[in-house]
């Protein structure tokens, strides 16, 4: 596998993990602080995080073929 | 699970057109495809403590229809690669089947454009393997859709990526789909209707680009999925014509980085841009219930 696409397959692991774990953080601090139940709140949480942490990569890859050409 | 294997059928006239117009390589490619897909979600099932699902035939279609999404040229291991991950995180990673997103297919091949655009290059042409520039390049560089007979890009005589070549084959299995009621035929006939009026506008030919690049294929076989396309009819109208529109525009103005690889095609763009708007059709065009 040629190194331009380990460092690519890398940003796109990056970019997933980076808005995955932020979103699940930051979600579950937001839900807390409305005052759901903890279990409720890690699971809705962690549900979101997935869901945009999809969105995220989705944008990115769209961004780095279309715009930037980053790595190319 | 009947419209899956129904839907793996209607894949096949397509896919051994690919076969004995590429060769054996072309078997190598979707066979790839389908067993990474397999594998992966076996796989991801197994370590997450779920039911192994990969008998209702749902993964070995995305297999499939990313094994022939791709280009002689890339390696199998970049399919192998790509359909794992369309797997993994396009469909696995929200529950698996009916809770994705994103098309798991074209989740991958998304990002077998991004992390192995090298290998889509050189496009050959069927048969001979010759390296060719494809219909949509050759609009690309003249502006012009005189250039490739049409005839040929019906039958698949054309490089393109090994399943898109034959509009015929695809075709003969996007009938079946349609008589057997597995698809939702409304959105391709809004994607293609669109792109028949912008093409009249345009003053081009609208069969070239009905025949050019994987408009066939992914209107036909990969934006019908039900799990990620809107459920009400209107819905699904305004899906095909959102799909047309992103479609029509990469075709011409495409997103070129200048000095590196050019997409002359939008459908996996549009399919995805438009998979995110699903939720908001159906919630949009919901019926209202009957009294």
């Amino acid at each position: 596998m040629p190194e331009s696409s380990i460092i690519r397959f890398l940003s796109v692991m990056v970019v997933l993990s980076v808005v995955g774990f932020g979103w699940y953080y930051i979600g579950f601090a937001r839900l807390k602080r409305k005052g759901m139940d903890e279990t409720a709140a890690r699971k809705q949480a962690n549900q979101e995080a997935r869901k945009y942490s999809l969105i995220a990569t989705f944008l990115y890859m769209v961004a780095m073929v279309s715009v930037v050409g980053l790595f190319l | 699970m009947k419209m899956m294997y129904g839907m793996l059928m209607a894949l096949t006239p397509a896919a051994l057109w690919s076969i004995y117009a590429f060769g054996p390589q072309a078997l190598v490619r979707i066979l790839a495809g389908v067993g990474a897909a397999l594998v992966a979600e076996a796989l991801y099932q197994k370590l997450t403590g779920q039911k192994i699902t990969i008998k209702d035939g749902s993964a070995a279609i995305t297999g499939m229809l990313l094994g022939m999404a791709v280009s002689i040229s890339t390696p199998w291991y970049a399919v192998a690669i790509s359909t794992a991950f369309g797997i993994i995180f396009g469909k696995q990673l929200l529950g698996g089947v009916g809770k994705n997103l994103f098309n798991p297919a074209m989740f991958g091949r998304l990002f077998y454009l991004f992390v192995f655009p090298d290998s889509i290059l050189p496009w050959r042409r069927p048969f001979d393997l010759v390296t060719s520039a494809t219909p949509l390049e050759i609009l690309r560089e003249t502006g012009e859709t005189a250039g490739v007979p049409i005839l040929d890009m019906f039958l698949g005589r054309i490089p393109g990526t090994i399943g898109e070549i034959s509009a015929l084959m695809l075709l003969i299995g996007f009938s079946f789909l349609v008589i057997r009621k597995f698809v939702r035929w409304r959105i391709p006939a809004a994607a293609f209707s669109t792109v028949l009026v912008l093409a009249i506008i345009a003053g081009q030919n609208p069969l070239f680009h009905f025949f050019a690049g994987s408009l066939m294929l992914g209107a036909c076989f990969m934006a019908t999925d039900p799990m990620t396309s809107p459920r009400y009819p209107k819905g699904q109208i305004f899906f095909g014509i959102g799909i047309g529109l992103i479609i029509m525009s990469m075709r011409w103005w495409g997103w070129q980085t200048p000095g590196v690889y050019e997409f002359t095609e939008g459908t996996t763009f549009a399919v995805l841009t438009m998979n995110l708007f699903t939720p908001y059709l159906n919630k949009k065009f919901k019926p209202a219930p009957k009294k």
